[in-house]
């Protein structure tokens, strides 16, 4: 039997096997993902799932004029005591003391406020929600902050072509900003992000499938050393390549060396982000593709990975977003140059964050100006990188986007009219047409299932 | 990427052999054969000779030879270099084979390689302070003076002694906060050789207090104490001492960073009684009393250098802490260094012992002495691979070469001015450093009644000790501030002609209170009128911050504000809520 | 879910055999034992996976135990006087981590005492208060903080904050120096004339700066966890009467616990290892420095990364001693962290 299945699933249209599987069983058991379960190697077959609460939560409050006038008022109330305050009354001055006083100010004044026309949770509430919302407003200042000043600080040198297509190598630290650039932090960056992707992804994703996929002892220990390395310091993955590939092994500080150390710190990072995304599969499309006779090989290479392939690639960009932004083992590995460098085995290279941090520390203006530039040229790159991250991965496993889905059923479509085709041939033959018997009714198994 | 990059090779190329034609004159250019390709090579070392190779770095290129430099440091330099993974180091120090401060001796293998001196320059001391928010740039201190701010013994600016240096500046009550190296430093190392010759006492108490007790000799690793700041690197220490919070500040770097941060460096007495600046003619002047080993059949001695003449020099022009520094070259091919790789660190040498000469002092750097020039071109015959060059060394067009052999540079140095001289009535006005061109408004005497033009000419031997008669009484020592207590700092003969232009900085010296207002200290009001110049400039202290009497009276207000705001809707609470909803 | 099982139905490649629990439906159960012929396919396959997974799990063991065997000749010389000597000087056989590990977890300490309140409001704000439409937006810009290079935080932290904080250090210190670890020594806040440099390069700087790394991992955990509140609870709370902070109090906070603290975990663990920012800070310093406004402080991974080119072969060797302890204490704060997280209500399928 199992020769037969496999031929058949091999002369069918493999590639979209998973998908075909995913529009089958939705249309015939409705929603059977159990997204939570921590291993959904099994399903309930059959089982129409537990009532559902309703999926969304329910808005519980809505901003109405009563609620919002307090607060408006409590504001200008509590800027113009705090002005009052600064410069007319006391002696106090400062920007941080300023906010200080105007926030606390805001809230006693706002739980007055709220306290005339309500009870005390009331104003407890209100008093919180103004708290949570503040937290946010400090949180996202401090990004805006972070990436405006960056930027601020970098722009003189940002503004010239030159800072994108040249390298520092004949650019002196007096030399004006209309000299010189980074180019050559920008390839050793893109460089050493190449090799350490060669390296991780396809050692990443194979260790997560393992992790997945077998039962053994050796899983459960691989799965936690690797989340043991998860906790490992940056900077040591730097000394261990420093000791052993330079020191010992007596390699030359190069862009490889540093490529190894961001491999072996991104790694297991990448290896627990996809392994909790390969998790997330639903086991009914394992089992489907095991019950159509695939061996496992196809189940992982033609289901599991096309299912999860935008949490996949989500866990990939933003391990290399992390490596990317790592200075410490850089530092210690990759050497420093001027200089472009294209042979990452021979020659320092410098990716973009040692190249500001570099740059920034010289206290000259030019030299820091191109060292924040050199920062904001980083923050772009990771922000694209991320953006692609957020834009692949936004769904969960197995979930398609509208063309995604139009794909899956036309591709769905003609893989049934295949199968009808075939089935057809082969009723006038002998052989066993499994797969039809599986999606034409009900699994044996279900009446099996239990509560 | 890389079409452009042959481009360029074949462009220089060519262009190499005309530039350098015209650009040496008679002198070989580094291998003028276009079908020779330089090595990419890579060095690391000193960061306080960096702008200097840095410099180099730059101009090599255009030869086709691409160096890599990291100014980690001499001693990251010398144990990179040990371990084989540079192509040469820079140090400001030979290898220590017997360290003092028990650091693991360093122990190359005999003859595998060779000190080649390309540069000299002076160890400055790079400081941050103002005087009513003007920057002040021509601070003197004593040789004593500086290794008591460096381990601790001095603490704030107006000490006693420091005013001494400086009877014409009013000295503010501020901190100090040495800056010092972090890493593994030549600097470090020439700055404690000189302490220990010179002020001994001071050193071994400071590494005493400093828990570094046995071991107090001189080392690459300066010790911290409380209250000091170390950074990594010239770049770090230049960096930090620059920045507008670090007033107060005074680091060693070399004098290069000074200029390029554009800051003041301290002139610093010499045996002679003048204080100097690590000028470029001035360290020139100072390393003729350099003695250098000319052990040539010792290896790991030939060509460096002992500094205690220059630390005794009595030449008036000459600067104590001056040095030279060295690349240090291998002289046997292991690792990842071949003969090819030695070919281009040849041609780098060449090129640093004479067509880069020239150009040190526009960068900071001193150029070398002819002597030491024709024994490091041996020196490089040395590398295995070189393409040795016939080098006509007066073509070199060194600025200290000339046709007798001595030091022209030396010879034409200017002597410091008069106002210079220890004992002087007031100092000069003149600018240091980066800031040369930005002179500093100075008292112009306490005894003459502020009619004396700076810079007067006499040298006055029995002047008054200026460091008593200083209107500085009114700067109350720190911590004893009364509450309300105003301090008049008056400038009496403040020379209303010399503006210094720096006065921009919008931060108050006497409060530390800058104008963009980061202060947070809510019991500030120090205001200070910043009048023209040669006005009074009044200080009104803060009140001081802390649980007191004026606390209770400012929490007050602020209750009393906020009753007032908010006593109406809780009495209109208090009222309506007995009414029946 | 437990009930049932799959019983594989000799499919090609089906391996798992899992034993069947027929509680519910009370019948006899026969375990099978089933036989899987593995195609040669699947041996590649199987093969290739446990290549990789051995492989890595090799790469990851032989970093820990070069480590260790590098740094048992330092541990070997010092002894225990590792963990209590607080100077650092390999070579003369006089070095420990006290004073580099006191102010590694001094700064994780501040960075987690600021990160916490404002991860934990920001991330209740996004799941209760916030409107829909800018409930993605925060989680969106929380990721991107998360993910901006820690260099940058560091260039901000050194350049921009290090000059508006000295202030507050100023402040913190005039008010609150009577608190032993908030002194400063050398300061006087009293007077106008005292340098700020004595409040720079600080543990307190580093911090800061250290939390706003720290504070989006904590969100993103927290965040999770409060998301995954029961809705029967939240309803039932809201039915009762309560008012949003109400059921905040009393539902989501108690659910969420586990991911709190996990949360908060994670992210010292993040912060005791994190280098360049607080390489590009801090003013390194070798007592035992309680002082978290005084300049000068130290960390472990900073001290690696200043130091590693300057050691002779011994000083290497302490050096991974030192990383080795830095690993073990960031070890054990990650898997503490994952061991609340898990055992929590709400940790069984959170990411932390």
């Amino acid at each position: 039997m199992t020769s037969t299945l496999t031929k058949s699933a091999d002369d069918g249209g493999s590639r979209s096997m998973g998908d075909a599987f995913d529009e089958a069983f939705e249309g015939e058991f409705g929603e059977l993902r159990f997204a939570d379960d921590p291993a959904p190697l099994t399903v309930l077959a059959g089982h129409p799932g537990p009532e559902a609460p309703p999926a969304v939560r329910r808005a519980v409050r809505k901003w109405s004029r009563n609620e919002l006038l307090p607060l408006l008022g409590s504001l200008v109330s509590a800027l113009s005591t705090t002005m009052l305050l600064f410069g007319r009354f006391t002696s106090m001055e400062g920007v941080i003391g300023f906010l200080a006083v105007f926030f606390l100010v805001f809230l006693l004044t706002y739980a007055v406020v709220v306290s005339l026309t309500e009870n005390r949770p009331a104003v407890y509430d209100r008093v919180m929600t103004v708290l949570m919302a503040s937290a946010a407003v400090v949180a996202l200042c401090a990004l805006f902050s972070v990436i405006v000043y960056v930027f601020i600080r970098g722009v003189k040198a940002l503004v010239h072509t030159n800072f994108y297509v040249d390298d520092l190598s004949s650019t002196g630290p007096l030399d004006p900003l209309t000299k010189g650039g980074i180019s050559h932090a920008i390839v050793g960056t893109l460089i050493m992000t190449l090799i350490s992707l060669v390296i991780t992804v396809p050692l990443g994703i194979a260790c997560s499938v393992y992790l997945n996929e077998t039962r053994s002892r050796l899983t459960s220990l691989v799965r936690t050393v690797v989340t043991a390395m998860t906790a490992l310091p940056s900077i040591l993955a730097g000394l261990f390549i420093f000791a052993t590939w330079v020191l010992i092994l007596g390699f030359e500080r190069s862009g490889l060396a540093a490529s190894i150390a961001i491999s072996i710190m991104t790694l297991p990072i990448m290896i627990r982000s996809a392994d909790v995304v390969l998790r997330l599969v639903p086991g009914n499309l394992r089992e489907a593709s095991a019950a159509l006779g695939a061996p496992q090989w196809r189940t992982v290479w033609h289901v599991v990975l096309p299912t999860a392939r935008s949490g996949l690639t989500t866990s990939v960009i933003l391990g290399i977003a992390r490596g990317v932004g790592e200075t410490a083992p850089v530092l210690l590995t990759a050497g420093f140059t001027s200089s472009m460098n294209l042979n990452p085995n021979e020659g320092p290279m410098v990716s973009l964050p040692l190249t500001a941090y570099m740059l920034v520390r010289s206290g000259q203006p030019e030299q820091m100006a191109r060292g924040f530039g050199t920062a904001a040229v980083l923050m772009v790159l990771v922000l694209i990188l991320f953006s692609i991250a957020r834009v692949l991965g936004g769904r969960p496993a197995g979930q398609l986007s509208k063309r995604q889905a139009r794909g899956t059923v036309a591709r769905s479509s003609r893989d049934l009219q295949r199968i009808e085709a075939r089935r057809l041939a082969a009723a006038s033959s002998d052989v066993t047409v499994a797969p039809i018997a599986l999606s034409a009714g009900a699994p044996p198994y279900s009446s099996k299932e239990s509560s | 990427m890389s079409v452009p990059r042959l481009l360029r090779r074949v462009v220089f190329a060519v262009s190499a052999t005309l530039v350098a034609g015209s650009f040496v004159g008679g002198g070989s250019p580094p291998i003028a054969s276009a079908s020779f390709s330089y090595q990419r090579i890579s060095g690391e070392g000193s960061s306080w000779a960096a702008n200097a190779i840095d410099a180099m770095r730059v101009n090599v290129r255009q030869f086709g030879i691409t160096v890599d430099y990291n100014p980690s440091g001499s001693t990251a330099g010398r144990r990179n270099f040990l371990n084989g993974t540079v192509d040469f180091a820079a140090s400001d120090i030979p290898f220590q084979f017997s360290p003092e401060d028990g650091s693991a001796p360093e122990n190359p293998a005999p003859g595998s390689y060779a000190y080649i001196p390309v540069t000299a320059g002076g160890t400055s001391f790079m400081y941050n302070l103002q005087i009513n928010g003007k920057r002040v740039t021509n601070l003197r201190l004593s040789g004593e003076n500086v290794a008591k701010i460096f381990t601790g013994v001095i603490t704030t600016w107006n000490d006693p002694a420091i005013a001494a240096d400086n009877p014409g500046l009013t000295m503010p009550a501020r901190t100090i906060v040495p800056v010092v190296r972090s890493d593994g430093s030549g600097s470090s190392a020439q700055f404690t050789k000189w302490m220990i010759a010179e002020h001994g006492a001071l050193w071994t108490e400071f590494c005493n207090r400093s828990g570094r007790a046995p071991a107090c000799g001189n080392t690459s690793f300066y010790p911290t104490i409380p209250g000091m700041i170390a950074q990594n690197g010239d770049l770090g220490v230049a960096g930090y001492v620059s920045q507008g919070f670090a007033e107060g500040a005074i680091g060693y770097v070399n004098y290069s960073y000074a200029l390029n941060a554009q800051f003041p460096v301290a002139k610093v007495l010499n045996e002679a009684g003048y204080y100097t600046e690590p000028t470029p003619d001035n360290v020139a002047v100072s390393l003729l009393q350099a003695r250098i080993n000319t052990n040539e059949a010792d290896p790991t001695v030939y060509l460096t250098q002992q500094l205690e003449g220059v630390y005794n020099d009595t030449d008036p022009r000459s600067y104590q802490l001056s040095s030279y520094s060295y690349l240090i070259v291998p002289t046997k091919v292991a690792g990842q260094f071949n003969e090819d790789k030695g070919a281009t660190v040849g041609a780098f040498a060449y090129y640093a012992l004479c067509q880069a000469q020239q150009q040190w002092a526009s960068v900071g750097y001193s150029p070398m002495p002819i002597n030491l020039v024709e024994a490091s071109f041996d020196q490089i015959r040395k590398i295995p691979g070189v393409v040795v060059q016939d080098i006509d060394i007066a073509s070199c067009d060194n600025p200290t070469f000339s046709a007798n052999g001595t030091n022209v540079l030396a010879q034409n140095a200017p002597q410091p001015q008069a106002c210079d001289q220890q004992g002087s009535v007031s100092q000069c006005p003149n600018g240091t450093g980066g800031l040369s061109n930005v002179p500093t408004d100075v008292l112009a005497g306490p005894v003459t009644g502020g009619t004396t033009p700076a810079g007067g000419t006499t040298p006055a031997g029995g002047s008054t000790p200026a460091g008593g008669s200083t209107p500085a009484a009114g700067s109350t020592p720190a911590g004893g501030s009364v509450p309300g207590a105003a301090t008049g700092t008056t400038l009496p003969g403040s020379n209303g002609g010399v503006d210094a232009g720096t006065g921009g900085q919008g931060c108050d010296a006497d409060t530390g209170l800058c104008a963009g207002g980061s202060s947070g200290t809510p019991t500030g009001g120090g205001t200070a009128t910043g009048g023209a110049a040669g006005a009074i400039a009044t200080t009104v202290l803060p009140q001081p911050s802390g649980w007191g009497g004026s606390t209770v009276l400012l929490l007050l207000v602020i209750a009393l504000t906020l009753g007032l705001v908010l006593t109406p809707a809780l009495a209109w609470r208090r009222f309506s809520s007995k009414e029946p909803a | 879910m437990a009930g049932v099982t799959m019983e594989a139905f000799g499919a090609g490649g089906a391996v798992e055999t899992t034993s069947v629990d027929h509680v519910a439906t009370g019948e006899p159960a026969p375990p099978r034992r089933l036989v899987v012929r593995k195609g040669r396919g699947d041996r590649i396959f199987f093969g290739g996976a446990s290549f990789s997974g051995a492989f890595v799990l090799a790469i990851m063991v032989a970093v820990g135990v070069f480590l260790a065997i590098q740094a048992s000749q330092a541990l070997k010389s010092s002894g225990f006087s590792f963990l209590t000597t607080s100077v650092w000087q390999p070579d003369r056989g006089e070095f420990g981590i006290a004073a580099i590990m006191l102010g590694t977890v001094l700064i994780a300490l501040v960075a987690v005492a600021i990160a916490l309140p404002i991860s934990m409001g920001t991330a209740l704000f996004i799941t209760e208060v916030a409107p829909k439409w800018l409930r993605s937006w925060l989680i969106a810009l929380v990721d991107l903080m998360a993910a901006v290079p820690s260099v940058v935080y560091g260039l901000w932290g050194a350049y921009l904050l290090q000059g508006k904080i000295v202030g507050l250090s100023r402040w913190i210190n005039a008010w609150f120096g009577w608190i032993p670890f908030l002194d400063v020594a050398r300061a006087d806040p009293n007077s106008p004339l005292s340098s700020e440099s004595v409040y720079t390069a600080s543990t307190f700087i580093a911090g800061v700066v250290v939390a706003m790394m720290v504070m989006p991992i904590q969100c993103v955990v927290m965040r999770e966890v409060f998301s995954q509140v029961p809705l029967g609870e939240r309803e039932g709370a809201y039915a009762l009467g309560s008012t949003r902070w109400g059921m905040i109090r009393v539902v989501a906070l108690p659910f969420g616990r586990g991911g709190i603290i996990g949360g908060t975990m994670l992210g010292l663990g993040r912060a005791l290892g994190e280098t360049i920012a607080v390489v590009m800070i801090i003013s390194p310093r070798f007592d035992l420095n309680f002082h978290v406004l005084e300049a000068g402080s130290n960390s472990v991974s900073s001290h690696i990364a200043l130091l590693t080119f300057e050691s002779s072969g011994f000083g290497l060797s302490a050096l991974m001693a030192a990383g080795l302890a830095l690993f073990a204490v960031t070890l054990v704060v990650n898997f503490t962290a994952s061991w609340f997280v898990a055992r929590s209500r709400s940790g069984a399928s959170s990411e932390a």
